[in-house]
């Protein structure tokens, strides 16, 4: 398999060149164009237990799997969001990555989702995270460029511009500041991380520029 | 203290690095990841203000279009780094400040505590141009991140220079400034789709964005579901 990351970074999109027998699978909605020739397959990846509990969480119930039929087959994906894409090689270890950051993965990694806990439900922000284990190349995407800290000690970053984490990271959410900075600061909530381990964030998140526009929408008819 | 803008222009990032003990002021809202060992605090004022003088400035700065507490970012016992992102695509600028500079209420993003950030009385006609354009005051001597929807580009006007309101992010003090219609009569103002012009004269330096925001948001706004409120 020949994996590239083109047009970077603004409009990053990745282009693959698969072998006979070789498969990718991704986030549906992904694929921007192919080589007719290559085999799609939409299932339950995991299973029906892992998929029922990805829908629970608003991820996608199925992932679609692309398989070449024969040699230099080509496929290229595009993420939602202008931003990003950097692929990731995991060797029996485990990166955790945040819903809507996940792009393709190559079979050998098993993807699983988890809750970040009570206190990120709670904050109406999703904090619903893949964890992508086994061995073989992960994907993500990002809204804005991706920057990358080697976390030795602790660190924090905003949980709207979470990527991805090593799993080797102890992680909690919590909020940023003291009691009085939760309802003046305007920051939200946090993802503290310890140990030692990688981070990648997003310079721009997508909640942000929601607000912005919010003010521009028409306003309802009032009805009486 | 060392302000970095890492990938520009499209996605600008401001990573700072503050030496033990230093402080940066950050536009709320715009933290995106810190050490732990920078510790935030919001306040209304600065920390040697009094209470009263303190909610004074807050609330001339919400007069102003910023928000009405400020975070200050302090590295303790040990350098740290935080990093500040504006909400919207664009560039990032660190200008070296000495003396005072006028910005557009939204650039903010941050500057040590040695400058200040005052909402800026330019008169009823720029105020009140409901075009969004309000300025802010900032004065003293540090460098001062500010951002821009797009692209942002530094003009030196020698002379007379015209900007639309929506593409001003930011001015010297040395020029002077009105606001006022273009040129081209009524019929321009009314249906030729341009808006009110800052028209800076004198010597110094202005940056201008590449895009307007509110443009984009009167692009985007009709597109989206009507809101309730």
């Amino acid at each position: 398999m020949r994996a590239d990351i083109r047009n970077r970074p603004d409009f990053a999109s990745l282009h693959l060149v698969l072998s006979s027998g070789e498969s990718v699978y991704t986030e549906t909605g992904s694929m921007m164009g192919m080589d007719p020739k290559i085999k799609l397959e939409s299932s339950l990846k995991g299973g029906f237990f892992a998929a029922a509990k990805r829908a629970l969480m608003g991820e996608s119930l199925v992932l679609n799997t692309y398989s070449a039929t024969g040699e230099a087959q080509r496929l290229d994906l595009a993420p939602s969001q202008p931003g990003d894409v950097e692929a990731v090689e995991l060797a029996g270890s485990t990166v955790v990555v945040q819903k809507g950051s996940f792009l393709a993965a190559t079979p050998g990694v098993e993807l699983d989702a988890k809750w970040a806990g009570a206190k990120g439900f709670l904050s109406g922000e999703s904090m619903i995270m893949i964890r992508a284990t086994g061995t073989g190349t992960l994907w993500m995407s990002s809204y804005g460029a991706i920057a990358r800290v080697e976390v030795d000690g602790t660190y924090e970053v905003d949980t709207s511009h979470v990527v991805a984490f090593d799993e080797s990271l102890t992680w909690n959410v919590t909020r940023a500041g003291g009691m009085k900075s939760l309802f003046l600061s305007q920051e939200g909530l946090v993802v503290r991380f310890s140990g030692r381990g990688r981070v990648w964030f997003q310079t721009r998140a997508a909640p942000n520029l929601a607000s912005f526009l919010h003010p521009f929408r028409k306003l309802k008819p009032k009805s009486n | 203290m060392q302000i970095e803008v890492k990938h520009r222009p499209a996605y600008a990032l401001a990573v700072v690095r503050l030496d033990a003990g230093e402080t940066i002021v950050g536009e709320a809202g715009a933290l995106v990841s810190r050490d732990t060992h920078v510790q935030m605090e919001t306040s209304a004022g600065s920390k040697d203000q009094g209470l009263v003088a303190g909610l004074f400035s807050g609330l001339k700065r919400m007069v102003a279009g910023e928000s009405f507490f400020q975070n200050r970012y302090t590295a303790t016992g040990k350098a740290g780094e935080v990093t500040f992102a504006p909400a919207l695509v664009g560039d990032v600028t660190v200008h070296p400040l000495e003396g005072t500079m006028f910005l557009q209420s939204s650039a903010f993003l941050c500057a040590p505590p040695s400058v200040t950030i005052d909402p800026s009385w330019g008169g009823a006609k720029s105020f009140f141009s409901g075009n969004g354009f309000v300025l802010v005051k900032a004065t003293g001597s540090g460098p001062i991140a500010f951002n821009a929807f797009g692209a942002i580009k530094p003009v030196e006007v020698d002379g007379a220079f015209l900007v639309d309101t929506g593409h001003v992010v930011a001015f010297e003090d040395s020029l002077k400034y009105s606001v006022s219609r273009i040129g081209g009569g009524w019929t321009t103002f009314l249906f030729g789709g341009e808006g009110l012009v800052c028209r800076f004269s004198g010597k110094g330096r202005v940056w201008l964005s590449t895009r307007n925001p509110s443009a984009f948001g009167e692009l985007m706004g009709p597109l989206l579901p009507q809101r309730e409120s």
